[in-house]
């Protein structure tokens, strides 16, 4: 197929979003595409939702982080970035979605806004409210594991 | 900016996970609103000082009638910097109670009309723009909040009724940034400096509220120390 003439083709803008769920979380790339497509839509209706265009590109999610390229069109950035915002969970898993930076290409977006975690995910027992329990720990932040969920809490904590 | 937060054990995050995460996101601070009955034990200011962020003592009474809420206001002015009351059935004790700082939640099993606004605003007490189920519910719910937030939003802009705003995270994982607040609030119909104003307002409540327990306060105006200079 012909390209289309550079003054017609559509503007893109990259957002570079941070991602953190719960350590036992599995999402994948079509999960979160999917979960973004119906938080757009659940929010800004059909219209807008095809009007913002997010599409994920590079997405990486690991032990309770990761992170997305999400490309929207020039100009609807915070129509996008409100619908990240009501993102809360994807395929059932809580998540916090966080949008780091705005790029005009996806090579600048990731190099800007794309660090992989330099901290790996460690289990350790530690002493949380009064009680032994098991944790994931990375970087200052450590997960403990409570009941059949876990608790957000930091190496202050334990 | 400031944010209100509810730590474990209603919430399931501690306080420092909520101020680490506040921290990254551009947040001044924190006001921890637990619970008044339940034990949530931190040390604002040890928390402060290793995440960089303000954290200031709260509280949230949730209490069952007017008589409820009033004593255990007057036992929890004393002991914290913000007090603030579950609205819906209380919105009327509330917004008539000087000691109050924020009704929260005001529109959740409760309606604000213009008795209740005027109240508010003859009594400096803040009306909250809860966004917590439009980030997080869906269907119906979330209809209710929208139409809840507008109509909060046409009551105070005509009585001129204090307000802040708050994504009402119960988790670190609920947590917005600022801007991300913003845009949201551009969509359903708030002006950005609206959102903005709610979100420093409870910065402002904290700065009044410790200025007012400070040694050097007698009454609005009177300070005890030097001389202020002659600025004419």
């Amino acid at each position: 197929m012909k390209h289309l003439p550079k003054h017609v083709r559509p503007r893109w803008r990259y957002l570079g979003v941070g991602i953190e769920s719960w350590p036992d979380a599995r999402i994948d790339r079509r999960a979160f595409q999917r979960d973004l497509w119906y938080a757009a839509q659940n929010l800004l209706g059909d219209v807008g939702s095809a009007a913002i265009d997010g599409t994920v590109y590079g997405f990486t999610f690991e032990a309770g982080v990761g992170d997305a390229v999400v490309r929207v069109r020039r100009g609807e950035v915070e129509r996008a970035r409100a619908a990240l915002a009501c993102l809360d969970r994807v395929d059932g898993h809580p998540v916090r979605v966080t949008v780091r930076g705005v790029s005009g290409t996806v090579r600048a977006c990731e190099e800007s806004y794309i660090h992989r975690p330099l901290e790996s995910t460690d289990e350790k027992r530690v002493e949380f409210e009064d009680s032994d329990r098991t944790a994931l720990a990375r970087g200052g932040r450590v997960d403990v594991r409570v009941g059949d969920g876990f608790a957000g809490a930091t190496d202050y904590d334990c | 900016m400031y944010e209100a937060v509810t730590p474990r054990p209603d919430g399931s995050s501690t306080v420092a996970r909520f101020a680490l995460t506040a921290a990254d996101q551009g947040y001044d601070g924190i006001v921890v609103r637990a619970d008044a009955d339940t034990d949530c034990d931190y040390d604002a200011g040890a928390i402060a000082d290793r995440y960089g962020v303000d954290v200031v003592e709260g509280c949230e009474v949730r209490a069952d009638d007017r008589t409820a809420a009033a004593s255990a206001v007057d036992r929890l002015r004393e002991r914290h910097t913000v007090v603030c009351v579950r609205g819906g059935t209380l919105n009327r004790f509330a917004v008539e109670d000087p000691r109050v700082d924020v009704v929260t939640r005001p529109m959740v099993d409760g309606d604000v009309n213009h008795v209740l606004a005027k109240a508010a605003a003859r009594n400096g007490v803040r009306l909250e723009f809860a966004f917590d189920r439009v980030l997080r519910a869906d269907g119906g719910r979330r209809v209710q909040a929208l139409r809840g937030l507008r109509k909060l939003r046409e009551m105070v802009e005509q009585y001129d009724a204090p307000f802040v705003v708050s994504a009402g995270a119960e988790s670190h994982l609920h947590l917005r940034a600022p801007r991300e607040l913003l845009a949201l609030g551009d969509l359903l119909g708030f002006t950005h400096d609206q959102v903005e104003t709610g979100l420093r307002e409870w910065g402002r409540i904290t700065e009044r509220n410790r200025e007012v327990v400070s040694d050097s306060f007698i009454e609005p105006g009177v300070r005890r120390g030097r001389y202020e200079e002659d600025h004419r």
